[in-house]
């Protein structure tokens, strides 16, 4: 698993060029895009995902796993149908995007477009982590603490989401890392419009059809982003006693 | 002062309970395991929602049914100590205690801490996490955390079901004491009938979600009046029997049970009438020879059968033509050579015997 990551890496550090490419507005806008868009399409997962997966974690109905089956499809949908799937919703002529489209919302091919896309692939890994997060958290904590006078909000900040929290750390980090990754879905519904829709594995296709130095400078550069990320939560894992 | 019903059905289950306790006071819920206890106290915790009831807390309405005013948990002020105690983990002992205490200045705060911290024994706990708590130190910890935003009520649910035997006693007392402190009403949830002694100012016994008994502990548990009390109790000898003469002038009765003939006291209760009688096996004594000069007046013969050992003694089997259980220490039955076969005489005193039910038609 290790050695492709460290071929590419010994690749893009020896290529001529590095630093030139590594600091081309291409590189960098691609980067950015990548940063920005993952970052908010975090903040979306993490906002409906959290109390979603909560309440999953504690809802005793059995229509629940009907409810799971669909929050993990994408986890095994190939992105693209997923890409495809979006466009059927918000296209032009899509189930949503017909409606939309009178009052000048379109989202294809836009930057919503790119973090719907990544939102879609990777709210299930996090999903799944948050609601095995709380899931170990014992009701009798929650109870004990409304029956000290702090109401079911506060418990829930003061008490669930510290006891989940190296588990809500997992799955920031495994969906950060997926949305960050995405591809299929993003050039299916996203296109891949330079400093508008191109993120980080777009552009390294895009390179890769013309220059296969660049592409692999970038590759590189994307490891190193996903492995700091990855670093950073992994250590707020441990900081937070898991 | 706190009172309150409840009627409701909880899966299947029914609950119908009342009670009413005054400050100060320790009321012990008594039963076995499934006989409502916990649902009790969750019910009036305000962690489970009832159909039917009334419950008043320190003077404040928590659950009227008839008005549909149902107070949530976190707004009825209740300490309560669940089984296993549930500190939260990821809390020093000192946050643990001062969870509650959100609405004080940070010196008030301090101020309350230090002080429970103190008379729980806990200043050199306090930064510790509850995993490092022995459980003793943990029902302290609890019990200070329950305490600390000065409860109107307070409910302990089985307060050392988690303990072993010699943790347990101690506890036990250490924890009278520290409720002897406390001014706030109790209610407390038990199984064990020595919790119940110790601890209880009235006891409140339930069995399959009704109230069957309620009154002093000591004179509830020493001679229970009803067959499913008794039986709930663990009264090892039990037997049903009538009425064969009565003496006033001895304050005594003959009963005929089985083959034998026991003398108990005296009851509001005919000749032939079928009565239930009950004898702890604490009090069944034994010897190996016929034992002259004894003003006891049941002496039977019989014959040992088994020996059981457990944490408090050992319990002896005799057949007497009827089987009677005694308990005794290990060294009596040593010194007795008391084995299977053993010729032996049981011996106990009418005044040993009660009447379970006052009489059984």
């Amino acid at each position: 698993m290790l050695f492709p990551i460290i071929a590419l890496l010994v690749k893009a550090v020896g290529v001529d060029d590095f630093l030139p490419t590594l600091s081309s507005k291409i590189a960098l806008d691609a980067l950015r895009l990548s940063l920005f868009s993952s970052a908010i399409s975090m903040i979306i997962v993490i906002l409906v995902g959290t109390p979603f997966s909560y309440f999953l974690a504690r809802s005793r109905l059995p229509a629940i796993r009907i409810v799971d089956i669909f929050v993990e499809l994408p986890l095994v949908l190939p992105p693209v149908v997923a890409g495809l799937a979006m466009l059927m919703v918000f296209g032009r002529y899509g189930l949503l995007g017909r409606w939309l489209e009178p009052f000048g919302i379109v989202i294809p091919f836009t930057l919503v477009s790119v973090i719907f896309a990544q939102v879609f692939v990777a709210a299930p890994f996090y999903i799944r982590a948050a609601r095995l997060g709380f899931q170990m958290v014992k009701v009798e904590y929650e109870e004990l603490s409304q029956t000290l006078g702090v109401g079911p909000l506060q418990t829930f900040w003061k008490i669930t989401i510290p006891l989940a929290w190296p588990s809500l750390l997992g799955g920031i980090a495994l969906a950060w890392a997926r949305a960050i990754s995405e591809f299929g879905a993003t050039i299916m519904f996203a296109g891949n419009f330079p400093g508008r829709t191109q993120t980080m594995p777009l552009a390294i296709l895009s390179a890769l059809e013309s220059d296969l130095s660049v592409a692999i400078i970038m590759a590189g550069m994307l490891i190193f982003v996903s492995f700091l990320l990855l670093t950073i939560l992994g250590f707020l894992r441990i900081k937070s006693g898991d | 002062m706190s009172e309150g019903w409840i009627r409701t059905s909880v899966g299947g289950f029914y609950l119908d309970v009342a009670w009413e306790v005054a400050p100060g006071e320790v009321l012990v819920v008594y039963g076995s395991s499934g006989a409502g206890k916990t649902l009790m106290l969750r019910a009036i915790a305000g962690l489970l929602k009832v159909h039917k009831g009334y419950i008043e807390v320190g003077g404040t309405v928590v659950f009227d049914e008839r008005h549909d005013y149902w107070l949530p948990a976190h707004m009825r002020n209740i300490g309560y100590v669940p089984q296993n105690y549930s500190l939260f983990p990821h809390l020093s002992v000192k946050k643990n205690i001062s969870y509650g205490l959100f609405d004080l200045t940070p010196t008030q705060v301090d101020h309350r801490v230090d002080r429970l911290l103190k008379k729980f024994n806990l200043v050199d706990l306090k930064d510790q996490l509850p995993h490092h708590l022995s459980g003793g130190e943990q029902q302290r910890v609890a019990l200070a955390r329950a305490l600390a935003p000065e409860p109107k009520l307070l409910l302990l649910d089985e307060p050392f079901s988690a303990l072993d035997i010699q943790t347990r006693r101690h506890l036990r007392s250490e924890l009278s004491n520290l409720l002897n402190f406390s001014n706030v009403p109790i209610i407390l949830v038990t199984h064990d009938h020595d919790d119940a002694l110790v601890l209880g100012d009235r006891i409140l016994v339930i069995d399959s979600g009704r109230v069957i008994e309620q009154g002093d502990p000591l004179e509830l548990l020493g001679r229970p009046s009803s067959l499913i009390f008794a039986s709930l109790i663990g009264i090892e000898n039990l037997y049903k029997g009538f009425v064969l003469s009565r003496s006033a002038y001895n304050g005594t009765m003959l009963c005929k049970t089985h083959d034998i003939t026991l003398e108990v006291p005296i009851a509001e209760i005919a000749e032939g009438d079928i009565v239930n009688i009950g004898v702890r096996a604490r009090d069944v004594l034994i010897a190996t020879s016929y034992p002259y000069g004894l003003s006891a007046r049941n002496l039977i013969p019989g014959e040992v059968i088994s020996l059981e050992m457990d944490s408090n003694g050992i319990e002896v089997s005799i057949d007497v033509g009827v089987l009677v259980r005694s308990r005794v220490t290990q060294e009596a039955a040593r010194d007795l050579h008391l084995g299977p076969g053993t010729k032996v005489w049981v011996i106990i005193k009418a005044s040993s015997c009660f009447l379970v039910d006052g009489r059984a038609r």
